[in-house]
């Protein structure tokens, strides 16, 4: 991915990186603190997608539906059941990861526009289950009451700091496990399925599993960032698990660039912030995100990590050519 | 009985109106291969323009035929000055087709509002009458819908099997270069193709908003139902869309009268089974 970087730029971003997020809560205010919890969780959800259309070149409309199903079980499982705090995380989690095995064995089969559309009604479907299965998710008005648990002494709930610091050590933990997934002999199949299906089941490979537990991972990734945005915002209705909310995770992810899993967070990044800037402008909040959206996907489909990387690349390029030839050959 | 009957009666005629949708969406597809997200807000907005015709002339046909004209519009500008421009990436159109469809929505909220809005049922078609084998009382609107359903289905299937332009079509859908290289116009067919799609689509917005609430969220009710009726009936077909149409409607009917709080997820079954034992749909080619 970055081969061509010289090696000392990798671990000093890094540090830098970890040193302003470790100290994110003291250098700035609540709000900036709450919006990064935002884009934290969101970006999950993105990056779930993201891990789909980068690893095996699908595009998911149902990931909100494993972000919504973790989300709503956690709080089913609090407000109803008052279950104690390990338990309705990991079970929202578990059943999340249950329904995408189920789903997944639907899903995998499709390719390209299929699948695109098979998750949309999947999706959708839990969608209409989260609205219309009244008695337990409490229709369109949701559940509410949901309470971030306290840990080792510390409550998430009453201190934005403590939650702050919960989830950057979850979102990291998820980060490292899907760059190590992507760099495991997992990941390399994957990009083989990807990149030649009928190649890589000539080898041998089980192409069909290899999809199947793709899809699962994908959908735990999204499942944590559900848990989170649960506890959050302490609230859970049907419009998490909505077609909105996919669209919404498809865009941020075209935004920054959907091969990669800083694009996931750059774009989420954008997208909330532009969320609070243009309702704060106008109503047409959605109108203007469907231009942007129609836009991007005419002249920069790649998104901006992925324009920006074209834009660096052909601007090395002319350097090297410029420094070795001492003339102006490229073209403009 | 009453119940079981009044189910199956409802069902044909929710089968009627997601064929009429479903079928200008299948049209578009086994010619473009474009699954066009973009319809169930083609759906919204033809509503909406039929209700204001209504409000304004008073005639329920002319409703059904402006909206229906002004949506084959809106939908030949999005296949000439979007579509055209990704051809050839299904999945760029494909999402092209969503961010329009976001549009399109948005534009209706503004245009018309939040407020859920019906169509009133035209004097010749309201009123109730009486089913004679199996007695009971039925409107005559629904009745109608399930008439035009069968009108339309008829209609297609001896344009495309017997005129020059619907024999033109399907060869294009088997072999676009040959036909292109025949001398014939593929891309112009296409839009129009597209156009027709999305008359279809409007036309069926006037007829489905006259019996349901028309409002900002069932622009994507009406094309998650739509999809589902083309994931069981296969892509392209029209008989599977007559199919499909027929064991989703059936299934929302029953199901929204016994088990009313999973009455949309109910319809997850026909699709896992079909999924799981045909994946191309009942009547759907091989994926190429």
């Amino acid at each position: 991915m970055n081969g061509s970087d010289p090696r000392l730029i990798k671990p000093v971003l890094a540090s830098v990186l970890t040193v302003l997020l470790l100290s994110l809560p003291w250098l700035t205010s609540d709000y900036f603190v709450m919006m990064t919890i935002r884009i934290m969780y969101f970006g999950l959800l993105t990056m779930s997608l993201c891990y789909l259309a980068g690893e095996l070149g699908l595009v998911s409309l149902m990931q909100a539906a494993f972000f919504g199903i973790a989300g709503y079980f956690v709080a089913i499982l609090q407000t109803r059941y008052s279950l104690p705090f390990p338990i309705p995380p990991l079970a929202g989690i578990g059943v999340a990861v249950l329904a995408a095995g189920l789903f997944g064995l639907l899903a995998i089969k499709a390719k390209g526009v299929y699948f695109l559309m098979l998750t949309l009604v999947l999706g959708q479907l839990v969608w209409a289950l989260a609205s219309q299965w009244a008695s337990m998710t409490k229709g369109d008005s949701g559940i509410t009451g949901i309470y971030a648990p306290v840990l080792f002494g510390f409550s998430a709930e009453k201190s934005k700091t403590v939650f702050y610091f919960f989830q950057l050590f979850a979102f990291s933990g998820v980060v490292w496990f899907l760059a190590a997934l992507k760099r495991s002999p997992f990941g390399l199949m994957l990009r083989g399925v990807r990149d030649s299906e009928t190649r890589m089941a000539m080898l041998g490979y089980p192409v069909m599993l290899l999809r199947y537990l793709a899809f699962i991972f994908a959908a735990l990734v999204a499942a944590v960032g559900g848990v989170f945005f649960a506890y959050f915002t302490g609230l859970i209705n049907p419009h998490s698990v909505s077609l909105t909310a996919n669209v919404e995770a498809l865009m941020a992810s075209i935004l920054g660039g959907i091969n990669t899993l800083f694009g996931a967070v750059l774009g989420t990044g954008i997208l909330k912030t532009l969320d609070v800037v243009l309702s704060g402008v106008t109503e047409r909040y959605v109108l203007v995100m469907g231009v942007m959206f129609l836009v991007i996907i005419m002249f920069a489909p790649k998104g901006i990590a992925g324009s920006a990387r074209q834009i660096w690349e052909a601007y090395k390029g002319k350097m090297l050519s410029f420094l070795a030839l001492g003339n102006k050959t490229a073209k403009p | 009985m009453f119940l079981v009957k009044m189910c199956i009666l409802n069902g044909f005629t929710l089968a009627a109106l997601l064929f009429i949708v479903a079928s200008g969406l299948t049209l578009s597809f086994s010619l473009m291969r474009v699954v066009n997200l973009s319809h169930g807000a083609f759906y919204l907005a033809g509503g909406f323009v039929g209700l204001s015709v209504l409000n304004a002339s008073g005639s329920w046909l002319l409703a059904i035929g402006v909206a229906g004209i002004a949506i084959a519009v809106l939908a030949l500008v999005e296949e000439r000055f979007f579509l055209r421009w990704a051809r050839g990436n299904d999945l760029i159109e494909t999402l092209v087709s969503l961010s329009i469809a976001i549009i399109i929505g948005d534009l209706v909220l503004v245009i018309w509002g939040g407020y859920p809005k019906t169509i009133k049922i035209p004097e010749m078609l309201s009123g109730a009458v009486e089913i004679p084998i199996l007695v009971v009382y039925y409107p005559v609107y629904r009745l109608f819908m399930l008439a035009m359903a069968l009108v339309l289905g008829g209609g297609l299937w001896l344009f495309l099997k017997k005129t020059n332009l619907g024999i033109t079509i399907r060869a294009g859908v088997d072999n676009f270069n040959m036909v292109a290289a025949l001398g014939f116009n593929v891309k112009r067919i296409f839009t129009m193709v597209f156009a027709l799609s999305g008359f279809l689509a409007g036309a069926a917005g006037v007829v489905g908003g006259t019996l349901m609430m028309l409002v900002v969220g069932e622009d994507w009710r009406i094309l998650t139902l739509t999809l589902i009726v083309i994931i069981i009936g296969g892509l392209g077909s029209l008989i599977g869309t007559a199919v499909g149409a027929l064991i989703t409607g059936l299934a929302y009917s029953f199901a929204t009268a016994y088990i009313p709080e999973f009455s949309l997820f109910i319809l997850f079954l026909p699709v896992a089974v079909i999924l799981s034992i045909r994946p191309q749909g009942l009547f759907g080619k091989e994926a190429a």
